[in-house]
């Protein structure tokens, strides 16, 4: 459940709200990498799926 | 302290409540005459009664707890910090507030943007001051400079009821017609404005942009360069006039005919009298917003022509100037702006007005073969 805790820290970083206990949580973690490769990886599905929505909407 | 402030509002009441009641409200952005204009219209009625919707209830809920937990009320601080559930609430709802309203938004614009399968192609070209016209499909270009007399602008006569929203050759439409408009500029970016039709767009230098329109109702319709590009940027509006196809068909011809026989007055022999008068007029319009009306410039960035060097000796490098203007200053190229009278005129105007008693008169005829020449 490791990743499923990473992707939500991450997610909750885009809307800019987390909870304390989430937090506590995430700050135990040994290394930052798997949040920096998540929040990346993530940001270039969330741009992805603009380009496809104008995309989508330009095509009218 | 309690008078005084009482008092700053009682003077604050009654220095500004009679106009505030005697303004007729028409504070409003236009509703325009075209389905874009409309569109932007109710999209911003409808964005502003959200904004209403949500400062109501904001304010109210603010106000009730602010009563509601006052301290005389015996209300006791919570002491928390953060609370998630209502972190959350408050980005998501505002998410879906901004979605509802981009939806609709985003439609206007795409129609906006949608400048395909257009009837008629017009080029609009922004100057320090005027703008041009260019009819793609027509051979027919045009510029179009402020109408308004500088008596009025100088306060020495009273105003027009369009007051610098004239100009002496406006932009002629057809309705009914989808009308796209190509846009650039010839030196700085300006912004070419009309709030009827929605349309405002900047014209940048090297760059073409595209607007278009379908106006509806015959009318004259009335905008201004909407980007600060120098010192008459208020003095260069544009005026639409939207007239029934068949009238734009006879315009169109009409116009051609009136500037080649314009042209074709190159070759008479044309007195100095006449050139006199026709170079004032040509003078006014496109030469004394920087050089003044009386020939004295303004100093140091537009030289004075009375008694200058150029102006009162020598008539080549004047008609050089002219013509092509001089890089790295203002002072445009009239070549491509003027017709060979109008240049002759304007020369010989400016070597024999102010006491700049040159006695030279040029030829129209030898301005047209310097032209021929380029």
């Amino acid at each position: 459940m490791r990743l499923w805790q990473v992707i939500k820290a991450v997610l909750a970083a885009f809307i800019g709200v987390q909870s304390e206990k989430n937090r506590q949580l995430d700050f135990q973690a040994q290394t930052p990498l798997p949040y920096i490769i998540t929040g990346i990886i993530l940001v270039v599905l969330f741009v992805l799926c603009l380009v496809l929505i104008v995309n989508y909407l330009v095509a009218f | 302290m309690l008078a005084k402030i009482v008092a700053s509002v009682f003077l604050f009441v009654i220095t500004f409540l009679p106009r505030l009641s005697l303004a007729d409200w028409a504070v409003n952005m236009t509703e325009g005459v075209t389905d874009v204009s409309r569109s932007v219209y109710s999209l911003h009625m409808q964005i502003f009664w959200i904004c209403v919707a949500i400062a109501v209830v904001v304010f109210s809920v603010m106000l009730w707890s602010i009563i509601h937990h006052r301290k005389s009320a015996g209300a006791k601080a919570a002491q928390f910090h953060e609370n998630t559930t209502i972190e959350l609430l408050w980005t998501i709802i505002p998410i879906f507030i901004l979605i509802a309203m981009a939806v609709p938004a985003t439609a206007t614009l795409i129609d906006m943007y949608d400048t395909k399968e257009s009837d008629i192609d017009i080029q609009v070209t922004g100057y320090q001051w005027k703008w041009q016209y260019q009819y793609l499909s027509e051979d027919l270009a045009f510029f179009s400079n402020l109408a308004t007399p500088k008596e009025q602008i100088s306060n020495l006569a009273v105003k027009n009821a369009n007051y610098l929203l004239e100009v002496d050759e406006p932009l002629v439409i057809p309705i009914g017609k989808k009308v796209r408009f190509l846009l650039t500029s010839n030196d700085v970016i300006h912004s070419w404005w009309v709030p009827a039709f929605a349309v405002k767009k900047d014209a940048i230098p090297g760059f073409i942009n595209e607007a278009w329109t379908q106006v509806e109702e015959v009318g004259i319709y009335r905008g201004q360069c909407a980007e600060l590009c120098g010192k008459d940027h208020g003095f260069m509006p544009i005026v639409v006039k939207a007239v029934p196809y068949e009238d734009y068909l006879v315009w169109v011809s009409d116009k051609k005919t009136i500037i080649a026989e314009q042209e074709a007055a190159a070759a008479r022999v044309w007195t100095m009298a006449e050139l006199m008068e026709q170079g004032e007029k040509v003078y006014q319009t496109n030469c004394a917003a920087c050089h003044q009306p009386n020939g004295e410039g303004i100093s140091p960035a537009f030289p004075a022509l009375k008694g200058s060097v150029i102006a009162t000796q020598d008539q080549q490098a004047h008609i050089d100037i002219v013509l092509n203007g001089k890089a790295g200053t203002a002072m445009q190229a009239y070549a491509a702006q003027l017709n060979a009278v109008d240049l002759a005129a304007v020369i010989t105007y400016e070597r024999n007005a102010w006491g700049n008693n040159t006695g030279d008169l040029i030829a129209p005829q030898y301005i047209q073969s310097l032209l021929k020449d380029k």
